[in-house]
């Protein structure tokens, strides 16, 4: 799964750190969501999306 | 509590039964040793609930729910091939005596060159337990590795 995290955060200029604080996870999950060595949960995902404001398939492209 | 106190204490912890342990072979005591593994246990435990600083999401339960799936696929098998083994010498299955029957307690160590000694299934459970934790380690980070735990970038 693919996912622009580092460009909406580049966007609202957030650092990792703050947009982990945000969704509540450490900031090392944010930078494996990023780098795609992990696929969040659909609850993260989602946090994430309502956090940018944007439909949550803005954010994340599912590639099979 | 500070994660780095929460490791002081676990160190303090094993040290504190370390000093135990060896009083309780020396007095030959072996319930204060059993009694003092569970209260550390405990102790550890409860510590661990006021941490603070130390964030758990999605991410690492996840890597705390395969590792500790894997050990217990990959120790059961171990355990049973321990387990089988031993029963099998204790009870001298493969003789088949006539008029079999499950050996009386006192019987059971009766002929201790035949059958594995109380010690030797004692230390024999000890490597087993150690084997599982660093199977459980060994997951641990492989499992760490593969969801980017240590995945650095440029921020």
């Amino acid at each position: 799964m693919k996912n622009k995290i580092k460009v909406f955060r580049a966007i609202r200029g957030l650092r990792q750190e703050d947009l982990a604080r945000e969704v509540s996870v450490s900031r090392q999950t944010i930078v494996a969501i990023e780098t795609g060595k992990y696929d969040p949960s659909l609850d993260l995902a989602f946090k994430i999306a309502r956090f940018f404001n944007v439909p949550v398939e803005e954010v994340f492209v599912y590639e099979a | 509590m500070k994660k780095n106190s929460f490791y002081l204490l676990i160190g303090c912890v094993a040290l504190v039964l370390l000093v135990i342990f060896w009083y309780s072979i020396e007095n030959s005591i072996h319930f204060l040793t059993e009694g003092a593994f569970i209260i550390g246990v405990v102790i550890i435990y409860l510590a661990r609930r006021q941490v603070t600083d130390l964030v758990e999401d999605e991410r690492s339960a996840k890597i705390t729910e395969k590792a500790a799936l894997r050990t217990l696929q990959v120790f059961w098998v171990l355990f049973a091939v321990f387990a089988i083994g031993t029963v099998t010498a204790l009870f001298r299955i493969p003789r088949f005596p006539s008029g079999f029957r499950p050996p009386r307690p006192e019987e059971l160590f009766a002929n201790a060159g035949d059958i594995p000694s109380p010690r030797l299934i004692g230390y024999l459970s000890l490597g087993l337990l150690c084997m599982m934790i660093f199977l459980y380690v060994g997951f641990r980070l492989y499992y760490a590795r593969k969801y980017g735990e240590w995945v650095v970038d440029e921020e």
